[in-house]
């Protein structure tokens, strides 16, 4: 309990810090976002209309701490206010429209990755030396090594272009309407293979690794012998002992690597036309739009937070030693 | 960290493992860098990256002799197939993709290096001061460090990228300061195992000056996890890079790997089919990448006997105990 | 043996997977592509600068969903800059008064919103009055009375340019838009038009459409049964859907469009980039030496070689400027005689570095030019980084000013950075867009009147670099006064002589307003042969592409 109660203060003081910094950071940011518009119009607004617009938009000057009190305010009202680069869509409005997607995208990406590198890491370090051990490793840190957008557009040109077998964009076919039928639902899952391929090949191999490495150091243990030596079949042992304790590590990683999925993946977004929150924050961040980028961070600082937050939790109860210490 | 950067779970999950058994992930004697540097080479895999990395170095270094001359001129001559003229062919711009290989390197290797090396010193001094210097410092510098992690690194590379002056200086210092946070956790675990053994304790007893301590008893025994965190950051500095340039967020004037692949992008060679335009600098981040991941794998074996490759049995097979 | 159990259970699972990978797959249903075309089908028009859309449908926001001023909403006239005729549309007829101090409009008879209210005078009116509200601009407009089916536009001061921006505004229905509190923030989700296409159906982040408006006036005209607006984040996934033939109609920017594009279906694809857009310059701050003396501009100018501009870093889409600095869309101001007679936008670098010699820029021993106080003559070139074929541009004349002497680095930061440096007269120079309006009045005035000149240090948004000339404000002052198209080309070809003589900036290519189609499902796009509207889905001359194009029917 008195855990528990720790990391909730270290949390609360992380999203304080993490609060402030979203709030500074596009404070430094030379230009406004008006100005900016009127670059990528080249020459089809009128210098009058620019004027204009910075009344309409209601560019906030008022003094930086009255705008800080005012953010906090926002943050509990839940009101984000209102995009610039989107005009006049609410902020809240926009990132609804795009969370799910994002959620989906990277969530599954992160299951399928996290469950066949954790399986295929138990499966190396339970044959040692073996076929599987020398070739497999190497071999995905190789596809991991490339550059992910290189990876991406490499298939999505052989696969979609060339031999046509998957849809090329978005998350799904173009006037279909979203409902929970199986029809959409096979749609969906089409669209989603290119884009949650190429990141479970890149991130695969780190998973794998990363679970061999602790498998190998864990069946090394005295209890693992003992077990070996009670006579317990070596599939119970894998499984039962070695396995569990090996997944600790991976918990964590995995608590993390959950609170970040809601950022979005910017490449994957960009290369397959996906729709999503990545991409959004970088348009935002170009575009100077102030309330959607805080918005937006402050939903994926929020999820990192209660992510790490749940797995910590989660942790205590796997591995009680963590409560002693 | 996002799904797409597995060198970020690799470092922490390795972490993780000395926390529990301190005494056998460091040797206890003191391991002087020479010994580690020895044994490495004599391990295959990383003998084999180290190999793969000295042969990108050299080539950097000797760019201007290969390919003498600015490869970033621009001349009228188009997209042309690799021939004997052009080993790797031209781009849309009638630019030499060899000599722009070439040049690259030196650009994305140098940014790596650097980025890895600094990176590494502030989390080695982050973990090493917290390791040492007690709770309140060590709460705080743990505080720091945490945030610097949960913060979303993608988004903050962006702005930080956008809005600075654009120039190698720019990518380092954001680069550094995104990729610092995760060494500093796994050095700081490190470092306060090692702090719990006995023969730290016995120095701290005999007087020696804390500062003596934290480099010359303590930093020695983390050599191999030290050069885990560097290699793993080079590795995150040269894709990050990368990832930024192809964005467009990087210094489009210089070359490098991943402006390269920028210009090939946007002057639509893939499009075209000039894939001879776009394959060169990937394959190349790959292969570096991949040496150092090599030599990372290697330097894990070498000090962590257990991982080696040696003709321990193999779990599972041979000996059935009892039925 | 107890491996193998588990070796067995894992190749079950695997198998399990498989199949249900596929069983989902067939369930997916067919892509879309090789359908019957039975008329129907919906013009497919990608878009790469909105990652996704969302329910925006408010023309006054600059960040309305694409197709709002194009299908839902309609201006009184359309001005076609391919070929420089107006086009009536909500308006039949148009009287300017002599002295330039107003216009008078005739509506069309008959035309209805889509939710069958009658559109009049009033619609019209009102729009004026919200516009000036809400986002300004029409400072010469002094009131706009209705009158049964007339509407008369009086000024304040003489300003005959007026007529176009007050013909190409777009019209609201007044009943909807006089019941809404606050327009400036309204999201409009289910617009009232009297546009083609104005029911939106289906809005999804990545897609949506538009079908036909119930109450069209021109209902001949509406043979296409609507339209489909798809996202992408950027040009390249836009690109290859365009390349896949997953699109009809396309305008942005596609790199080497013959081999990439048109090779892949030569008989149904093309493309077309009348150079009607803005012209694209490389401008020098006055401000600052030497860019204050004529001869330095001069001279730069020459060194410049504006083929490979043109055919190497825009990719051979557009041609080379003339010393009057008039874009295509200008063609009927253009004057013969300053174009023959001037020769500063030239390459000549021989004439270049005479130039800068007599002009008092010594030639260093170390090939590099110094100004008269000694300090060496080297500046930066600022643009976007976001535009890469501009970035292009910057690099070939930075090439180019070498030749001459000159250093010139190129600084490319994020074009927020940048535009904030032109908008306070920071920069040295920089690749820049002009005014496009329907004549060249604005242009002109917005590259050398004094009006528009303000001190470094105070933010403006046109004549970044702050040049003026008294002669040119008489010239522009005659122009707006007066009605009469004779004396108004007079005026225009003196505007020019004074722009040859004094190169104010340095012009570089007229912009080519992008555009490219696929005649597989839809047949009657204009190209250079029947230039009737421009290919840009983006602008007022849209909606005379979507009321001419027929869907092809499949036998």
């Amino acid at each position: 309990m008195q855990f528990v109660l720790r990391r909730l203060g270290f949390y609360l003081v992380a999203f304080w810090v993490s609060v402030t910094l979203n709030f500074l950071l596009p404070r430094f940011m030379p230009g406004d976002p008006i100005s900016r518009m009127m670059s990528q119009s080249q020459g089809r607004m009128t210098p009058e209309q620019v004027v204009q617009m910075q009344a309409l938009f209601g560019l906030d000057d008022r003094p930086i701490l009255q705008q800080y009190i005012g953010y906090w305010q926002s943050i509990f009202t839940g009101e984000m206010g209102v995009s610039i680069s989107r005009f006049p869509s609410p902020v809240s409005e926009v990132i609804a429209s795009q969370i799910g997607w994002t959620i989906l995208l990277g969530a599954t990406a992160l299951l399928i990755a996290v469950v066949i590198g954790n399986l295929l890491g138990i499966l190396a370090a339970w044959r040692r030396g073996g076929a599987l051990d020398s070739i497999l490793p190497p071999f995905l840190v190789f596809i991991g090594s490339f550059p992910y957008f290189w990876l991406a557009m490499g298939a999505l040109y052989l696969f979609g272009v060339i031999l046509g077998w998957f849809p090329l964009r978005h998350a799904f076919s173009a006037g279909a309407t979203p409902s929970f039928s199986p029809e959409f639902i096979g749609d969906v899952a089409m669209h989603l293979v290119m884009p949650v391929t190429t990141i479970v090949l890149v991130s695969i191999g780190g998973w794998m690794l990363a679970m061999r490495n602790t498998m190998i150091t864990t069946t090394s243990e005295d209890y693992v012998v003992m077990a070996e030596a009670k006579g317990l079949t070596a599939n119970r042992i894998m499984l039962r002992y070695a396995a569990r304790n090996a997944t600790l590590p991976a918990v964590t990683n995995f608590g993390m690597a959950i609170g970040f999925v809601v950022g979005g993946a910017l490449l994957t977004e960009v290369v397959f036309a996906y729709p999503g929150l990545g991409f959004q924050l970088l348009s935002a961040v170009t575009a100077l739009d102030y309330p959607l980028m805080q918005g937006i961070f402050l939903t994926i600082t929020g999820a990192v937070l209660v992510a790490n937050f749940i797995v910590d939790i989660v942790y205590v109860r796997l591995d009680p030693r963590v409560r002693v210490s | 960290m996002s799904a797409t950067d597995p060198s970020e779970v690799v470092i922490l999950a390795a972490a993780d493992m000395p926390e529990k058994e301190p005494r056998a992930a460091s040797p206890r004697r003191r391991a002087r860098p020479e010994g580690l540097v020895r044994s490495l080479l004599r391990n295959r895999k990383a003998f084999a990256g180290l190999i793969i990395l000295a042969g990108f170095i050299l080539l950097a270094l000797l760019a201007p002799v290969i390919a003498p001359g600015d490869p970033s001129i621009i001349t009228g001559q188009g997209a042309q197939a690799p021939s004997a003229e052009h080993l790797f062919g031209t781009t849309p711009k009638g630019q030499d993709v060899l000599a722009l290989t070439l040049w690259g390197s030196r650009s994305s290797l140098l940014v790596g290096f650097v980025v890895g090396l600094a990176a590494t010193a502030v989390a080695l001094l982050a973990g090493l001061t917290s390791a040492f210097f007690g709770r309140a410092i060590d709460n705080g510098l743990s505080l720091i460090t945490n945030v610097f992690l949960l913060l979303p690194g993608l988004p903050l590379l962006v702005i930080l990228a956008a809005f600075l002056p654009p120039g190698l200086g720019t990518v380092m210092l954001v680069l550094t300061i995104t990729g610092w946070a995760g060494g500093a956790r796994v050095l700081r675990s490190q470092a306060l195992s090692i702090r719990g053994t006995d023969f730290v304790a016995a120095a701290i007893v005999t007087g020696e000056k804390s500062l003596r301590i934290m480099f010359r008893e303590i930093l020695p025994n983390m050599a191999s996890i030290v050069m885990i965190t560097l290699l793993g950051v080079v590795i995150f500095a040269i894709g990050a890079q990368a990832g930024l340039e192809f964005l467009g967020l990087g210094d489009p004037s210089v070359v490098s790997w991943g402006t390269n692949l920028y210009w090939a992008s946007n002057d639509g060679a893939l499009m075209s089919g000039f894939w001879w335009a776009f394959v060169p600098s990937g394959a190349a981040i790959a292969f570096v990448a991949f040496a150092l991941a090599l030599i990372n794998y290697g330097v894990d074996e070498v000090s962590n006997p257990r991982l080696r490759s040696a003709r321990r049995r193999p779990f599972g097979t041979g000996t059935e105990v009892a039925r | 043996m107890a491996h193998r159990r588990f070796k067995t259970k894992a190749r079950a699972l695997a198998a399990l997977a498989v199949a249900g990978g596929l069983a989902l797959a067939g369930c997916a249903g067919g892509t879309t592509g090789s359908a019957e075309l039975d008329g129907t089908q919906l013009l497919t028009i990608p878009r790469e600068d909105k990652s996704t859309f969302s329910a925006n449908f408010n023309p006054f926001s600059p960040n309305a969903m694409p197709m709002t001023q194009q299908a839902i909403y309609e201006p009184m006239f359309v001005y076609n800059p391919a070929d420089g005729s107006t086009i009536p549309w909500l308006a039949t007829d148009w009287v300017s008064s002599e002295d330039g101090m107003g216009v008078t409009f005739t509506l069309r008879d008959g035309v209805q919103w889509s939710d069958g209210e009658p559109m009049t005078a009033e619609d019209v009116a009102f729009s004026f009055e919200l516009q000036k509200e809400l986002l300004g601009g029409f400072e010469y407009l002094e009131s706009v009375t209705a009158d049964g089916a007339e509407v008369t536009f009086t000024y304040n001061t003489p300003f005959s340019p007026g007529l176009f921006e007050i013909g190409e505004q777009v019209i609201i229905p007044k009943h909807i838009w006089e019941g809404i509190a606050d327009p400036a923030n309204e999201t409009n989700p289910k617009p009232v038009g009297s546009g083609p296409y104005t029911e939106v159906t289906n809005l999804q982040a990545q897609s949506y459409s538009l079908l036909r408006n119930p109450n069209y006036w021109q209902p001949d005209k509406q043979k296409i049964e609507g339209i489909q607006m798809l996202a992408f984040a950027g040009n390249d996934p836009a690109n290859l859907a365009t390349i896949n033939g997953e699109t009809d109609w396309a305008d942005q920017f596609i790199p080497d469009i013959e081999n990439a594009f048109v090779a892949k279906d030569p008989e149904n694809r093309e493309f077309w980039f009348p150079s009607v857009d803005a012209m694209i310059h490389l401008q020098l701050n006055t401000t600052k030496a030497p860019f204050d003396d004529a001869d330095a501009r001069r001279a730069i100018s020459m060194a410049i070689d504006r083929e490979a501009v043109t055919s190497v870093a825009m990719q051979g889409y557009t041609h080379p400027a003339d010393c009057t600095g008039l874009s295509d869309s200008y063609d009927t101001w253009r004057s013969a005689e300053v174009v023959e007679s001037c020769e500063w936008t030239t390459r000549d670098v021989a004439g270049a570095n005479a130039l800068l010699d007599e002009a008092g820029y010594p030639l260093g021993a170390d090939g590099e030019r110094t100004l008269p106080d000694g300090s060496p003559f080297e500046f930066d070139i600022s643009v976007g980084s976001a535009s890469s074929d501009w970035l292009s541009v910057a690099n070939i004349i930075s090439q180019n000013l070498a030749e001459i002497g000159v250093t010139a680095t190129v600084n490319a930061p994020d074009w927020a950075v940048v535009v904030a440096g032109y908008e306070d007269g920071s920069f040295d120079s920089g690749i820049v867009w002009s005014n496009n309006a329907p004549t060249p009045f604005q242009y002109f005035r917005g590259v050398m009147s004094t009006e528009t000149v303000v001190p470094v240090g105070e933010q403006t948004f046109q004549n970044y670099h702050r040049f003026g000339l008294p002669a040119a404000d008489e010239l522009l002052a005659r122009f707006a006064a007066s009605g009469d198209e004779a004396e108004q080309e007079a005026v225009m070809d003196q505007l020019q002589e004074v722009y040859a003589e004094n190169a104010p900036i340095v012009p570089l290519f007229p912009g080519p307003r992008w555009g490219s189609y696929n005649t597989t499902r839809f047949t009657g796009f204009p190209n250079e042969d029947n230039p009737y509207a421009p290919l840009s889905t983006r602008s007022t001359t849209t909606v005379l592409v979507l009321t001419t194009l027929e869907p092809v029917v499949s036998e």
